[in-house]
């Protein structure tokens, strides 16, 4: 077999297109990638060839002319020249984005081309006069990528415009509080060495300008959010803020005047920190919402309908068929779509037409594309590649696979995280204690019989050492350097309330294919009944070609001599196996059971004999050809247990878990894994369809258990979405990383109680850190009381609790 | 004294440029992207690229 030199794809040497370019003999599997090399060579770019990272390569590019109408949208004027902001379809490495970058800004009158690395969004702006948008578009496809107009996606420009204007809040409040620190400085300096009264006034009018942009620009949000927090009774974070802030500048104010000492720098370092602690959070969150955001522009906005006309074409004996193409929208259950080579799947269903290779590894990782036949399940937002297929739709709109995952997604995201709900709930008994100690220490003064204006301001003074500055780092910080400590040991957790509640965890379930087990059958023996061993493999392989199941991985796995047969009328049966034509004869292959009801099951019993049946038992699958009418061949396919499964296991069981094991294969397989792993068999849950698998771990949490899932893939994700914690394990893609609450990025099982240990102690360490922002001015508290605050007082509790924060948190990193 | 404030002076309008630098980086979309230019930087410049060849 040859190797196409530009998409990598194997080619028979029969069908191998050559050409010489560049005076080297190239081998291309169609003239569409030769025509693509040819370009890129003529544009000076073949570089791209070795500096890809992996070898896929989009294939040749799209024969369909492009609708120029649907970027009408995306063009606007800027300036003298015109700007198209485009999604690109088909990017998958850093070296694409080189490609196409370097493509455009070769194009005669493009003087601007980035391409986004996150979002594969592109923005190219030219000079109208040189070139236009037809030409921009053609050259992008002409190298094998398609160009989409970019969602108009309200969502992304609020949350874009959103963290901008939280950035320079944040920027600013940084800013102005570092010039004031230098004049708080120099006043602390004043109150130790004495320093004279007009330059002490210059300095507190210096530091009164700097921080009044802090309070009202920088806190802006918090002082609306306080509005609304005391129009609806609660006392939120945002309360605690402008209280303590607000008061610690009007309190200085007056000290300007009365020639006391003032607090601008407290009040500064409020706001500065909380915008800060903010920063980090938002920047979590944008991250998954924008892979999120590609997928949905990716998506087609429109499918060809077939429809049967009644009647019956008497050439072709087949029902006759119109298409028509509609929005995706209007399609219903049961309707049958076409799609075309290239295309993306736009609903879930099942094939009934055509046969066909399609790219699922936006799904599940797999970067080999899956061939599909009659019978073959299709997922929305797969690509296909080379044939033309016809599939019965079976879930539209909300229920796909792939918006399952982004509503879950979504949810999941604006649910509000319960570590924040931990600091609201302090803050919600804090706030009205702190009130009520203030308004206790204005009585007591006055009766002692001072002066209105002291109590006064000794209760004002309780409020501006109440509040602490580091309390806006204390969780945002901790969940970031505890998620980044997961990170560099291959454990990507989602977010605080992830690590919330993989505290809580008691039972942890295991999948077995991919998570106990490494996922990859492989063929361990093969014997021809009646036939030569190679004849009987050679008709399972052309069989199984067409299949996408694992076991069916293994057979074409394995080294055929001879080339497959063609098949005709392939039909998967789910769970039991696969038939087809070959060579006008019926073949079946698939468990036992499915063979067994084609022929008796005394016949199987008798060829099989019992070395095979005590294979079956050790936990080996075993794989039966029926090929024109009797047993033609077994097949036995073994996937090995993970090494440290059982090591990993036991340390589970160690830490206090109830691990349990579940999986869609029988029960002798499933029983044979458990013992090789330590568990016992009511441990065990066999024969769950990936439904199932998310209804047993609803019944366990009704139960009261608190239940993290680990699983490999989308036949998981139902239960991963349904655990409380679902970790996917392997393969990070899209939908793993969307699914999931945490991923593993290496397949080990032994990191599963490692992340578990991470979440428990990264939630100590942020209930640590609450404590430590409170302690110090908690203490000050009775100094503001007795009328004895300084500005020292504050400084240090604010130094000291922002340091505690800090030093705390960073304690995770060697964790 | 007076060179107290001068300096004083100095360091706002140093503060003040530094911030305004900010803000314009924030407009100009400095930030939007933080994820390409550890790729951009390894990419050669072609007229180097040329000359080694």
């Amino acid at each position: 077999m040859l190797k196409c030199d530009h998409c990598s794809l194997q080619v028979p040497d029969k069908t191998a297109v050559t050409d010489e370019i560049n005076g080297e003999k190239k081998i291309f599997c169609c003239n569409g990638c030769r025509g693509v090399f040819r370009f890129i060579s003529s544009e000076g770019l073949s570089d791209f060839y070795d500096r890809r990272e992996s070898s896929w390569t989009p294939g040749p590019p799209d024969e369909r002319p492009i609708e120029f109408s649907a970027f009408s949208d995306s063009l606007r004027p800027e300036g003298d020249e015109m700007e198209i902001g485009v999604v690109i379809d088909g990017i998958r490495c850093a070296s694409c984005i080189w490609l196409i970058e370097k493509l455009m800004l070769r194009t005669d009158g493009v003087h601007y081309a980035r391409v986004n690395y996150a979002t594969h969004k592109a923005l190219i702006r030219w000079d109208p006069k040189a070139t236009d948008v037809k030409n921009v578009l053609t050259r992008i496809r002409s190298i094998g990528y398609t160009p989409k107009p970019a969602l108009p996606g309200l969502r992304e420009e609020e949350m874009k415009a959103q963290q901008r204007d939280l950035l320079v809040r944040f920027g600013t409040a940084a800013f102005f509080s570092m010039q004031l620190m230098l004049y708080s400085v120099a006043l602390y300096a004043g109150y130790f060495q004495g320093i004279g009264e007009k330059t002490r006034l210059i300095f507190q009018l210096i530091a009164f300008a700097l921080a009044t942009p802090i309070l009202f620009y920088s806190g802006a949000p918090f002082i609306r959010g306080s509005i609304r927090g005391i129009e609806q009774l609660s006392f939120n974070m945002d309360v605690l803020i402008v209280t303590g802030a607000g008061s610690a500048y009007f309190y200085s104010i007056y000290q300007i005047f009365a020639g006391g000492e003032v607090y601008f720098d407290t009040a500064a370092m409020i706001i500065t920190l909380i915008l800060l602690g903010r920063y980090i959070e938002t920047g979590a969150k944008g991250r998954s919402s924008d892979v999120i955001t590609r997928l949905l522009s990716l998506n087609p906005k429109e499918a060809i309908v077939v429809r049967d006309q009644g009647g019956i074409d008497s050439c072709r004996e087949s029902a006759v068929r119109s298409t028509e193409t509609v929005p995706i929208s209007s399609i219903q259950v049961g309707d049958l779509v076409q799609i075309r080579p290239g295309e993306r799947i736009p609903l879930d269903g099942v094939v009934t037409e055509g046969m066909s290779e399609v790219d699922e590894s936006m799904l599940t990782g797999e970067s080999k594309p899956v061939a599909k036949g009659p019978g073959s399940e299709m997922f929305c937002g797969t690509q296909n590649l080379y044939g033309s297929l016809i599939f019965h739709v079976k879930r539209t709109g909300k229920d796909t696979v792939l918006s399952q995952i982004i509503m879950t997604v979504e949810n999941a995201q604006a649910r509000r995280a319960p570590v924040q709900a931990l600091t609201d709930r302090m803050i919600g008994y804090f706030v009205p204690a702190v009130l009520l100690l203030s308004l206790i220490t204005c009585i007591i003064w006055l009766m002692y019989g001072r002066e209105v204006e002291r109590a006064f301001m000794n209760a004002v003074s309780v409020l501006v050492i109440a509040c602490p500055c580091a309390l806006g780092l204390a969780t945002p910080l901790a969940v970031l350097i505890g998620t980044t400590r997961g990170a560099s040991k291959g454990i990507l957790i989602k977010g605080g309330d992830i690590i919330e509640r993989a505290r809580k965890i008691d039972t942890v379930v295991l999948d077995k294919t991919g998570t106990i087990t490494q996922g990859k059958p492989r063929l361990l023996l093969y014997t021809g009944i009646g036939v030569h061993d190679d004849e009987a493999l050679a008709l399972a392989f052309s069989l199984e070609r067409f299949s996408e199941h694992s076991i069916a991985k293994a057979i074409i796995s394995a080294p055929l001599e001879t080339a497959p047969y063609p098949v005709s009328d392939f039909t998967a049966h789910p769970g039991l196996g696969v038939s087809g034509i070959i060579n006008g004869k019926p073949a079946l292959l698939g468990s036992r059971a499915f063979i067994e009801s084609a022929v008796s099951s005394e016949l199987v019993e008798r060829s099989i004999g019992t070395q095979i049946r005590s294979q079956e038992i050790s936990g080996s699958t075993v794989i039966c050809l029926l090929y024109d009418g009797s047993l033609a061949g077994v097949f036995i396919i073994s996937d090995k247990v993970r090494h440290e499964a059982k090591e990993s296991v036991e340390a589970m069981k160690k830490a206090g878990y109830d691990v349990m094991m579940i999986t869609g294969d029988g029960h002798d397989t499933a029983f044979a894994v458990a013992e090789e792993i330590g568990l016992d068999k009511d441990k065990v849950m066999a024969r769950k369809s990936p439904v199932e698998k998310a209804k047993a771990i609803k019944l366990m949490q009704t139960e009261g258990r608190v239940v993290m899932m680990v699983g490999d893939g989308i036949n998981d994700a139902p239960a991963l979405v349904q655990a409380d914690v679902g970790m996917a394990m392997g393969r990070a893609t899209d939908i793993a990383l969307a699914s999931a609450d945490m991923v593993l990025m290496r397949s080990t099982l032994s990191l599963v109680p490692e992340a578990v240990r991470l979440s428990r102690k990264t939630y100590q360490v942020i209930r640590q850190n609450l404590f430590w922002a409170f302690i110090y001015n908690i203490i000050a508290i009775p100094l503001a009381v007795m009328g004895l605050l300084h500005p020292i007082f504050a400084a240090i509790a604010m130094t000291l609790s922002s340091l505690s924060v800090v030093g705390n948190s960073v304690r995770l990193k060697s964790g | 004294m007076w060179s107290v404030f001068l300096l004083i002076f100095l360091a706002l309008c140093l503060g003040l440029a530094a911030w305004l630098i900010f803000l314009w980086a924030v407009k100009s979309g400095q930030y939007d992207d933080m994820e390409g230019p550890k790729y951009r930087m390894l990419d050669d410049d072609e007229t180097k690229k040329n000359k080694t060849k």
